[in-house]
């Protein structure tokens, strides 16, 4: 009982952490556009009021948001930015170089501690960054209090959205008192639509929100604690209580009239600025879901496709049985069904994609921090921002573009002196490209810079006995050596480019997410990495084959081509075996061999071809069944985990059918070598 | 008296029976969340050779041990008595393969002892204890030795 119980709280908390991360990401969002922008305002007399005024109101709610869930860290930064912000509005300090460097090392502070409260880590120590910021504030706008100072609470008073939300600042009136509600959630309230929000939007309409609180009961539950000054009446009261709210008159501690006094003042002029300033963060029209009710959605989406494939069976053994203008109308039916999903599949898919500026514009900021860094002039070039996947994808990807960014500054690009020499122009640009191509996402990063030169890296490869004395090195097997764990063209180990590791990382994630990632260099022209995402994963169009009577499905979108093979025009060569292919020699790989089951072909074989540049492959198989929809689910359990199975699907008829890794088949050791000591070993 | 039996009764635990190579074996229901007739199992190559493929377990997809293989048995082909265990231990879901599964019963905790010395120490560290109920002597197994990835790993294929 108590486990139930204790369960559904923390599940309601981390719904509403959820939410606190999802806005503070928000607000970060434009945060780091605002500061780029305010960037441009650095020693001028005036700054434009409505970036002021909308950093200031980030910050400020920032500040609220990370109080109600316990980020102390989060809500100390943001009170200090927005201390100095304050002080920016009234003209009490001008932006100085230093005060900017403040709040932008601020900003990155508050996301350091913001995701590491996200993975559960220990905050980062944010003292010195504090002080920094702090040396900026002129003395006399230190008004507000602290948040964590004693009292101090007051200034989360405002809670999250008091700057669009609480009533303008109001009188306190003789008759208005101070309660203290308490709100213990649970899953019976939350059936009825009472949760921490609606309760904290019932509280503000009836007063002032004057602190609100998470508090760890005995027991492990959550309750909130708010604070409310007001002028409610019994009744409105008792129907509070019906609402699941205990109440009590409240003993204000000591207060500090004036700090709070100024806090809120804040809160109240902004409103009326609020609606001319940049588009609502989060208007009413718009639904915060989390990806693991997308998930399930999805999950179901995938069953009815499933019980379509069935259907279909069940329809095609009946042709026989039935009169044919029955049949017929049971078939236009079924290809009904058939569109209809596929509609409906895309709408659900839709609702998970998120466009790509949410990260390129991140970028921005990391740019501006790299080149400063390695005092490299560089301009970076945005396009297809609105290019749109899967928000899955997209947080997998943050880290890979991230580093391919980093290695694009620290490596790439020349200093402007030596470009300067080669007759290229000082600045340096990256380019940060996202379009749509067939049922894959491309996104590439390109720089101008040096390009890669291959003769040093083939030297380095060799000294390092990574490849063969005179082995020839073209772009993908360079794409191989630079992603290989520990190698780095550079001596000195370099920080932001990090050894070589970051690019396995880069690689790794990409293929793993069934993409693919490819480079192009030329040396003093520069580099581009490209990657290429499906759009989305849990469903994937996928070729049928069999072999030894076992079907195996491969991913559409790894497939270059199908062909039938005579066995007679097979060249046996050692162990492999090659047929004539565009001119040229292609190795076929039997899939029954690396699988050590038994071929079963008539006649003629079948193969597909996977791979690109001179790792194209033929994998022969018995048979080529057709095409499908295929739901993919994932290989859990450590006991069926193999190399070149990366997924499990089912077609209708209950059974398993396994999903081939193309990348991994190619990389798979010749037939007859002992794959299954790679395997187990 | 019919108190002390009635206690003793409460504190019994359920377990599902099943046999193998003509021995009972017994888990503890709790730990089963079904038991199914066997139907497709799709081999997966190159898996440990106790694996004998995967399937479907309500939605996701877990691997099918062939308990026989597992223990050192010679592989039986299936018939219309043999079962799919599948059993939930150590949060993985994993189906065994058995000879046949028609019994559940309580066995109340005195009745099981640890398993002596000379068993302890054979290969099957997979044995929790052995149980008896009269004429029947059934052994309870470890579910999680038996699943255990390196354990099931190391299985030699029959005649190996």
């Amino acid at each position: 009982m108590s486990i139930a119980e204790q369960g559904s709280d923390n599940s309601f908390f981390s719904e509403f952490i959820d939410d606190y991360f999802a806005e503070s990401e928000e607000h970060l969002t434009i945060l780091r556009r605002g500061l780029l922008a305010l960037e441009s305002f650095v020693n001028k007399p005036q700054i434009e009021r409505a970036l002021l005024d909308e950093i200031f109101r980030s910050f400020h709610s920032l500040k609220g948001i990370s109080g109600m869930v316990g980020v102390r860290e989060a809500e100390q930064l943001a009170h200090e930015m927005e201390s100095y912000l304050r002080a920016l509005r009234h003209d009490q300090a001008t932006l100085s170089e230093e005060g900017m460097e403040g709040l932008m090392a601020g900003t990155k502070m508050l996301e350091q501690v913001i995701s590491a409260k996200r993975e559960q880590k220990p905050p980062p120590d944010i003292a010195s960054v504090i002080a920094q910021i702090e040396s900026t504030i002129p003395n006399d706008a230190h008004a507000a209090p602290r948040p964590s100072s004693p009292g101090g609470e007051a200034s989360a008073a405002e809670a999250p959205r008091a700057s669009d939300e609480a009533p303008a600042a109001r009188e306190e009136g003789s008759d208005s008192r101070i309660w203290r509600f308490e709100f213990i959630p649970s899953t019976e309230l939350s059936a009825r639509g009472i949760n921490v929000n609606t309760v904290r939007a019932r509280l503000q309409e009836l007063g002032e929100l004057r602190n609100g609180a998470p508090r760890v009961m005995p027991g492990g539950g959550i309750a909130f604690e708010f604070i409310v000054a007001s002028q409610a009446d019994e009744p409105t009261l008792a129907a509070l209580r019906e609402g699941g709210l205990t109440c009590e008159p409240y003993e204000e501690p000591p207060a500090i009239p004036d700090a709070k006094e100024a806090d809120r003042k804040e809160a109240g002029d902004l409103r009326p600025e609020a609606a001319s300033v940049a588009p609502a963060i989060a208007p009413s029209n718009v639904v915060r879901v989390s990806l693991g009710r997308l998930d399930e959605l999805m999950r179901m989406v995938g069953e009815l496709v499933i019980s379509r494939a069935r259907l279909e069976g069940t329809l095609k053994n009946a042709e026989r049985e039935m009169p044919a203008t029955r049949w017929r109308a049971l078939q236009e039916t079924n290809l009904m069904i058939e569109r209809q999903l596929r509609d409906l599949r895309e709408g659900v898919m839709r609702v998970r994609m998120v466009p790509v500026a949410e990260i390129f514009e991140r970028m921005r900021f990391v740019v501006r921090d790299l080149a400063r860094e390695y005092r490299k002039k560089v301009n970076l070039d945005l396009s297809g921002q609105e290019t749109e996947i899967d928000k899955l994808l997209i947080e997998r990807m943050m880290d890979p573009l991230l580093h391919l960014v980093r290695n694009a500054i620290s490596h790439g690009l020349e200093t402007p002196s030596e470009r300067e020499a080669i007759g290229k122009r000082a600045e340096g640009t990256i380019s940060l490209r996202a379009f749509t191509a067939a049922e894959r996402v491309v996104i590439e990063v390109e720089d101008d810079g040096r390009g890669i030169d291959f003769a040093k890296v083939a030297d380095r490869a060799r000294e390092m006995g990574l490849i063969a004395d005179k082995a020839k090195l073209d772009t993908e097997a360079l794409l191989d050596l630079i992603c290989s764990p520990g190698f780095s063209t550079r001596d000195e180990a370099d920080r932001a480019s990090g050894r070589g590791v970051g690019m396995a990382v880069v690689k790794n994630t990409v293929l793993g997410l069934g993409g693919e990632f490819t480079l192009d260099s030329e040396v003093g022209r520069g580099t581009r990495f490209t990657i290429q995402l499906p759009i989305t994963l849990a469903i994937a169009d996928a070729l049928i084959v069999s072999t030894g009577g076992q079907k195996f499905a491969v991913p559409q979108s790894s497939v270059r081509e199908v062909m039938e093979i005579d066995p007679s025009s097979v060249t046996a060569l050692e162990e492999y075996e090659l047929i004539q292919y565009r001119g040229g020699a292609l190795p076929i790989v039997r899939l029954a061999r690396l699988f050590d089951i038994e071929e079963k072909y008539e006649r003629v074989f079948h193969a597909f071809v996977i791979g690109s540049g001179l790792n194209v492959a033929g994998i022969a198989v018995d048979r080529i069944i057709g095409h499908q929809e295929i739901v993919v689910r994932a290989i859990n359990d450590p006991l069926i985990q193999v190399a070149g199975i990366s997924g499990a699907t089912e077609l209708g008829d209950g059974q398993v059918v396994l999903i081939l890794d193309a990348a991994a088949l190619i990389k798979l050791p010749a037939p007859g070598t002992g794959l299954r000591s790679t395997v187990s070993g | 008296m019919a108190e002390d039996q009635a206690q003793e009764q409460n504190a019994s635990e359920p377990f599902i029976l099943f046999e193998l190579a003509g021995t009972t074996y017994g888990v503890p229901s709790r730990a089963v969340q079904q038991v199914e007739l066997v139907e497709h199992i799709t081999p997966v190559p190159n898996a440990p050779p106790a694996v004998e493929g995967v399937i479907f377990s309500r939605g996701q997809v877990i691997p099918a041990i062939n308990l026989r293989v597992r223990f050192g048995f010679e592989r039986a082909l299936h018939d219309l008595r043999t079962r799919l265990v599948v059993v939930n231990a150590g949060s993985r879901v994993i189906g065994l393969i058995v000879d046949s599964a028609r019994e559940f019963i309580l066995i109340p905790p005195g009745a099981i002892q640890p398993p002596n010395e000379t068993l302890a120490g054979l290969k099957g560290k997979y044995l929790e204890g052995i149980a008896t109920l009269g004429e029947r002597m059934i052994l309870i197994l470890s579910l999680e030795e038996v699943i255990d990835p390196a354990g099931v790993m190391a299985t030699a294929p029959e005649g190996a």
